[in-house]
């Protein structure tokens, strides 16, 4: 486990990042793949009490105990049943410490080249902009690149 | 490499920090200790030099010197305080040293201004008129006396260890060659020097400037190195011999010159030589020589006799039956012991021998392995009392001592450590813990192969008997690893020592401090988190307990001496640690006052109870000293402790009778990991209460509900009401059932307080490895809430593990 640590990998190709797309309801949002451990089907999750509505609880991912965020929750967007495209994105951070990310279904892998990345709108008043690192735009979409840090820290 | 330096060194100062707190509070300085101190500077000099620290090696090197003078010229010491205070001083700046080693940038101490303070104090001791070995040290026994003394003073002086009468020329000289082509011979030769450091009364070598001057590998590589040495009490010749010949890259060693104490060397000319024979055919000529050797030893010291191996080499009977059987012993009466030996069965005839040629070789056994062996197995048997007589390989058993107390190696230094083989070994703690990780996954694997659903109705008689069997060997095997990583308390208790000496002096306080049940066995893991808790809650003790003036603790009619007592014990799975003083007390108005001042009430103050006004002085930022202290009172305070203490799952309360002193009873887990629980069902999650939290499960029957006037339930059990919990409105889960005569009743009880706690129902027992609850949800504190951790069951669902003194301290 300790080669797929997320922070040892570099993200970075000679083109530019690496990124995972994945959608929540219709927008696209990508995450950098140096994070990204693995990407799994949702599973029986085990609620812990007392604990802030968006971290779900917790799941057994080969003997460890890895936390569950809801993004839908986490953006303040109303939460949908799992379907069978739903998905668990583990992260793993340089510390070691894996969370898993609640996402409706995930898209493709693509390399975004350093002309195809902005600065994040500096506005505060939406909710999922919180967790905005940067805006891409690949194949004429407009996609949106998450910040992992924040979206499991703040 | 650097590990090692590190573990070594750092338990050598520990070691020397119990010898000096030892001799301080004994006010004296024995022979013994002195050497110790002097082997553990020099030990540390020399490792330190060969790590390139040089700064360390220099301060360790003035320390030495100022103890050779001591030891060589038995000065008057007119300050031992001074003398404390420098060793102390230097112990501490060594030890911040190896601390500032393991951080990544380092940089180097500048020690000069306490080598100064050292040689300066050195020069004094200099200075003094060297008083007479008597007149210093009255008990010594003096074998490191001048040669010209002889060392006959092992006698008068019945409380000493008998000293070894070696007169100067008796030391043992012996020639090391290493390996060709090993290169860094000088520093090589340095290695064989300290390893055998501290078993040598006296040592010397040629050449001398090995640690300094790299030309001498090559002398060491043409002439070999020579060292000169004379055993300590507790090593011998032998065992020396086989530490140099196990140091790395060493080739091969010879003896040149045998020091021989029972050689013709000894100017005190009371050593007897006999040559004993035996009855013709009386078989077994070396056992019966044995028996002549005991009885000798009955009744003299420093006996030897050669064969040296007669006990397990039963081929000298042949040499003794050819050459018979010699026997050296010194007494003041040897008519008394020749008797001794003719009185002995089989004896046939003895010679006294009158001057026994040193240099005639000793009959080689033929057993001996090496030839360079052979000398050294008839060397000179250093013991009197049978219990030195087998000498432990100190060296080597020592590097072997697990990182537990100093304590227990440092005194035990000079005594004898009678027939110990090195049984012990030193293991990396991560090993450790990956093998109790790996013993968790196994339980849970366990679980996992025996109660898979597969299996579900189909009748096993054979797999079940196999499944009870690995159940039974992972249990033992569980033992084993747990009871591996326990360690004596003792070691966190002793660190305590410094503290309170260091107080006491500074502040002004005469404080003892009492160790009880130090024995006690506590986790590797809990026992390293749990020192800064109980320094500061010492520190506290000395602080705030005791009290500032004398006169006030004669006036409660105490003795004037205040008492810290630290202690320890097991119950019911878990360890608790008192540590309690017999000082002024915590003034239960006095801290109420302040929680008022500070706004930390939560109802009207005339509602609190004693204990639970105690215990706010462990809310955070609550200090009830007024003045800010070097030692406490700086904010951080017994908050931080409890949130520590509650880190490893443990819990502290304060138990105080104003006036009378005060306690702060720590309770902590055995082990952090495996938790024999029970499971219960919440709706869809399941949950763990340790089984040792249980005391009895049940259905409740109506007449068995009460309800209190505000409408509070209670359970009636034997007679007596406990309050009711249900876990779904705790928890705020969708339960199976809310009916308390559907579901089960758990009576729980841990402190001495109990409570019923409702769940759906009981799933069964099961071993569960206890696992923190990852970081994300550890900032939501949720251990308040009695969730202490995780575990993985059998089939990979997760239970939450239920900390049942949380879940009943809100009710």
């Amino acid at each position: 486990m300790a080669e797929n640590t997320g922070g040892s990998r570099s993200a970075y190709t000679a083109d530019g990042i690496e990124i995972l797309f994945f959608n929540i309801g219709e927008s696209i949002y990508g995450i950098e793949i140096k994070y990204v451990n693995e990407i799994i089907s949702v599973e029986q999750i085990t609620v812990v009490p007392k604990i802030p509505d968006y971290i779900k609880g917790v799941i057994n991912i080969r003997g460890k105990v890895v936390p569950i965020i809801s993004v839908r929750n986490r953006f303040g967007i109303e939460e949908i049943p799992y379907d069978d495209r739903t998905c668990i994105i583990v992260l793993e951070f340089e510390d070691g410490d894996q969370v898993g990310i609640i996402v409706d279904r995930v898209q493709e892998v693509l390399i975004a080249k350093p002309s195809d990345i902005s600065k994040a709108p500096d506005s505060k008043n939406v909710n999922a902009n919180r967790y905005i690192k940067s805006i891409i735009e690949i194949g004429g979409e407009i996609k949106l690149l998450l910040d992992c840090d924040k979206l499991i820290t703040d | 490499m650097a590990d090692m330096y590190v573990f070594e060194t750092t338990s050598l100062l520990e070691q020397l920090d119990q010898i000096l707190m030892k001799t301080e509070n004994e006010s004296s300085f024995a022979e013994e200790d002195i050497n110790e101190i002097f082997r553990t500077m020099h030990t540390i000099k020399g490792s330190s030099a060969m790590m390139g620290l040089e700064n360390m090696s220099k301060l360790a090197h003035a320390i030495e010197d100022m103890f050779y003078i001591i030891r060589e010229d038995h000065p008057v010491i007119t300050s031992m305080e001074t003398l404390y205070d420098i060793i102390f001083s230097a112990s501490d700046l060594l030890k911040a040293e190896i601390e500032n080693l393991q951080e990544d940038e380092y940089t180097p101490t500048d020690f000069t201004e306490q080598m100064n303070k050292i040689e300066d104090f050195a020069a004094v001791l200099k200075g003094a008129p060297p008083a007479s070995a008597e007149a210093a040290a009255p008990a010594e026994a003096a074998p490191a006396a001048p040669a010209a003394e002889p060392a006959a003073a092992a006698a008068p002086a019945p409380a000493a260890t008998p000293a070894q009468p070696v007169s100067a020329s008796g030391l043992t000289t012996v020639k090391v060659f290493f390996e060709d082509d090993c290169k860094m011979e000088n520093l090589r030769a340095l290695l064989v020097i300290n390893r055998i450091s501290e078993s040598c009364a006296e040592l010397e070598y040629i050449p001398e400037d090995i640690e300094n001057n790299g030309d001498t590998a090559q002398t060491i590589i043409k002439d070999g190195f020579l060292v000169k040495f004379r055993p300590a009490q507790g090593a011998s010749t032998d065992s020396i011999m086989e530490t140099i010949r196990t140091t790395a890259n060493v080739k091969n060693c010879e003896v040149i010159e045998r020091g021989s104490e029972a050689a013709a060397g000894d100017p005190s000319g009371n050593v007897t030589t006999v040559r004993v024979h035996f009855d013709d055919d009386c078989k077994m000529e070396n056992l019966r020589a044995l028996l002549v050797v005991n009885n000798v030893r009955d009744v003299c010291e420093d006996v030897t006799f050669e064969p040296a191996d007669i006990e397990d080499n039963a081929d000298t009977s042949k040499i003794i039956v050819e050459e018979g059987f010699v026997v050296r012993f010194k007494s003041d009466k040897p008519q008394m012991v020749l008797q001794v030996i003719e009185g002995t069965p089989s004896v046939k005839s003895y010679v006294v021998e009158e001057a026994p040629a040193p240099a005639a070789p000793a009959p080689a056994p033929a057993a001996a392995p090496a030839p360079a062996a052979a000398p050294a197995a008839s060397a000179p048997a250093p013991a009197a009392a049978p219990a030195k007589k087998a000498e432990a390989p100190k060296p080597a058993a020592k590097k072997a001592e697990p990182p537990k107390p100093a304590a227990e190696s440092a005194p035990a230094a000079g005594a004898a450590k009678g027939g110990v083989k090195q049984s012990l070994i030193s293991v990396n703690l991560n090993k450790l813990d990956v093998l109790l990780d790996l013993v968790g996954e196994i339980v849970i694997t366990e679980a996992m192969v025996t109660s898979n659903p597969d299996l579900k109705g189909l009748r096993l008689d054979n797999f079940q008997k196999s499944a009870r069997q690995l159940r039974k060997l992972n249990g033992e095997l569980q033992d084993a690893v747990m009871s591996m990583r326990m360690v004596p308390i003792s070691g966190a208790f002793n660190k305590m020592t410094r503290i309170v000496r260091d107080m006491k002096v500074k502040l002004g306080k005469d404080v003892e401090l009492i160790f009880e049940g130090e024995e006690t066995e506590v986790d590797k893991s809990i026992i390293d988190q749990l020192n800064d808790p109980l320094m500061h809650m010492v520190r506290n003790s000395m602080d705030h307990g005791i009290e500032e003036n004398v006169e006030d603790r004669i006036a409660a009619g105490k003795s004037p001496k205040g008492k810290i007592t630290l202690s320890a014990y097991n119950a019911s799975g878990e360890v608790i640690i008192v540590i309690a003083d017999d000082g002024q007390g915590i003034d239960p108005e006095k801290v109420l006052a302040k929680a008022e001042r500070n706004g930390i009430l939560t109802k009207p103050a005339s509602e609190y109870s004693e204990k639970e006004i105690l215990n706010m002085i462990m809310l955070p930022g609550f200090s009830t000293n007024e003045q800010v202290t070097e030692y406490s009172g700086r904010g951080v305070g017994m908050d931080v402790v409890k949130k520590n203490i509650e880190k490893i799952g443990g819990s502290v309360s304060v138990d105080s009778k104003f006036g009378q002193g005060s306690s702060f009873i720590i309770k902590i887990p055995l082990s952090l990991s495996i938790v024999d629980g029970m499971e219960i069902s919440v709706g869809n999650s399941i949950f763990t209460i340790p089984i040792n939290s249980i005391r009895q499960s049940f259905k409740v029957q109506p007449n068995q509900l009460v309800k209190d006037t505000t409408g509070k339930e209670m359970i009636m059990v034997y007679g007596e009401c406990y309050p009711l919990i249900r876990l779904y409105q705790l928890y705020d889960l969708k339960p199976n059932t809310e009916n308390v005569f559907d579901g089960i009743v758990i009576l729980v009880e841990t402190d001495g307080k109990s409570a019923c706690i409702f769940a759906d129902e009981l799933i069964g027992e099961q071993q569960v490895v206890l696992k923190p609850f990852p970081t994300l949800l550890g900032n939501y504190n949720i251990k308040q809430y009695g969730m202490s951790g995780c575990s993985i069951l059998g089939d990979g669902s997760i239970t939450i593990i239920i900390d049942v003194s949380n879940v009943i301290s809100d009710f």
